[in-house]
């Protein structure tokens, strides 16, 4: 295994989707993810005035290919990481930072929303997050049995033929 | 390692498909994209030169269905093929669950493909990963070519060992890209369930 594998269980998983919906209400940022360094979704809130998001696979997959060329960069140049990455556009701004070695949370919000404010706000989040992450380190991995590979291959057969 | 979200109930698993310059990767992911019904798919992310080389990656998830209650979802990247963007093909290799290698059966492509297979195990190596724990399946491309080599020969460069499962392909074409892909989907589902 390359990179560390998450795996959010229930009640940790509600509890960082709390975290990142009180972080939305509390700053006014449109979208928080909560992204596995491999590029996958584990989390994500939206605002509830929000538009529809973007493609989030695809938001998930460059922000984490981004923060990996970036660690590579930093490692490059003698530092141990960069940890938080900033994007600003005419409109909005994307924010990353690490959330410990596991996972990145990102923050799309629209350019009225004061960067300082998001990224005091963030630095608490994340500290919370970390907090539930580190818990779920002791949890057993999840155990798939035969039965799961048969209906997969079943599903496999009718998406490629 | 697969990603497992349980609350969401998802499994998410990552195939690479690696290879030397110009073999055709992104092409099959071009072809899965365009013949998977929309709902099945996402949108595919290609991070290209203005002369369509990769240069960091193609990206299309694949939404396989929903197996025991679990939401299961391919994400397929492509590496640049070219040799100096191998700090590039380094991060995605990040997490693979599969791989397949896409060798171009061009007589002046022989080297290239060993190379890129030398350049493969070593990336692997330097994650951590033996080659042998994680599912591999040879894509052999451009049957078509009037000079193709034959795929034994070929093999005998990248597999001597005849190790891998060899498919032929005219990924252009359309021919062998999803026989490929569902070897290497069935093989990563397969550790999945014995939970290596």
């Amino acid at each position: 295994m390359i990179e560390p594998s998450l795996a959010l269980y229930g009640d940790a998983f509600e509890r960082v989707d709390q975290v990142i919906q009180d972080l939305l209400e509390t700053t006014g940022v449109r979208y928080g993810l909560l992204v596995d360094r491999k590029g996958f979704v584990l989390s994500h809130k939206e605002a509830l005035w929000a538009p529809r998001p973007p493609a989030l696979d695809s938001v998930a997959t460059l922000v984490a290919s981004n923060a990996a060329a970036t660690a590579a960069l930093a490692n490059m140049l003698g530092e141990r990481t960069f940890s938080e990455q900033i994007h600003q556009g005419e409109n909005g701004t994307l924010y990353v930072e690490s959330v410990g070695t596991d996972s990145l949370l990102t923050l799309i919000f629209d350019a009225s929303v004061p960067l300082g404010k998001v990224k005091l706000y963030a630095k608490k989040s994340i500290t919370q997050i970390a907090a539930i992450l580190e818990e779920l380190k002791d949890i057993p991995p999840v155990q798939l049995g035969e039965d799961f590979s048969q209906g997969a291959n079943a599903l496999l057969d009718d998406l490629l033929g | 390692m697969s990603t497992i979200n349980f609350a969401a109930r998802e499994i998410n698993c990552k195939i690479v498909y690696y290879g030397p310059g110009m073999s055709g990767k992104t092409t099959n992911l071009k072809h899965v994209f365009s013949k998977v019904p929309g709902h099945l798919r996402g949108e595919m992310v290609s991070l290209a030169t203005e002369d369509e080389r990769t240069l960091f990656f193609d990206f299309l998830p694949l939404d396989l269905g929903t197996v025991q209650g679990f939401k299961t979802r391919f994400h397929l990247y492509t590496v640049p093929g070219q040799v100096f963007y191998n700090a590039s093909r380094k991060l995605i290799l990040r997490g693979v669950d599969g791989i397949v290698f896409v060798a171009d059966s061009a007589p002046n492509r022989l080297r290239a493909n060993a190379e890129s297979m030398r350049n493969l195990r070593e990336n692997l190596q330097e994650h951590g990963i033996d080659v042998r724990d994680v599912p591999i399946v040879l894509q052999i491309n451009k049957r078509d070519l009037p000079d193709a080599l034959p795929t034994a020969m070929i093999r005998s460069v990248i597999d001597p060992k005849g190790e891998l499962q060899l498919f032929e392909a005219m990924s252009d074409k359309g021919v062998g890209v999803f026989e490929t892909l569902k070897t290497v989907s069935r093989l990563v589902l397969e550790r999945l369930s014995q939970n290596k």
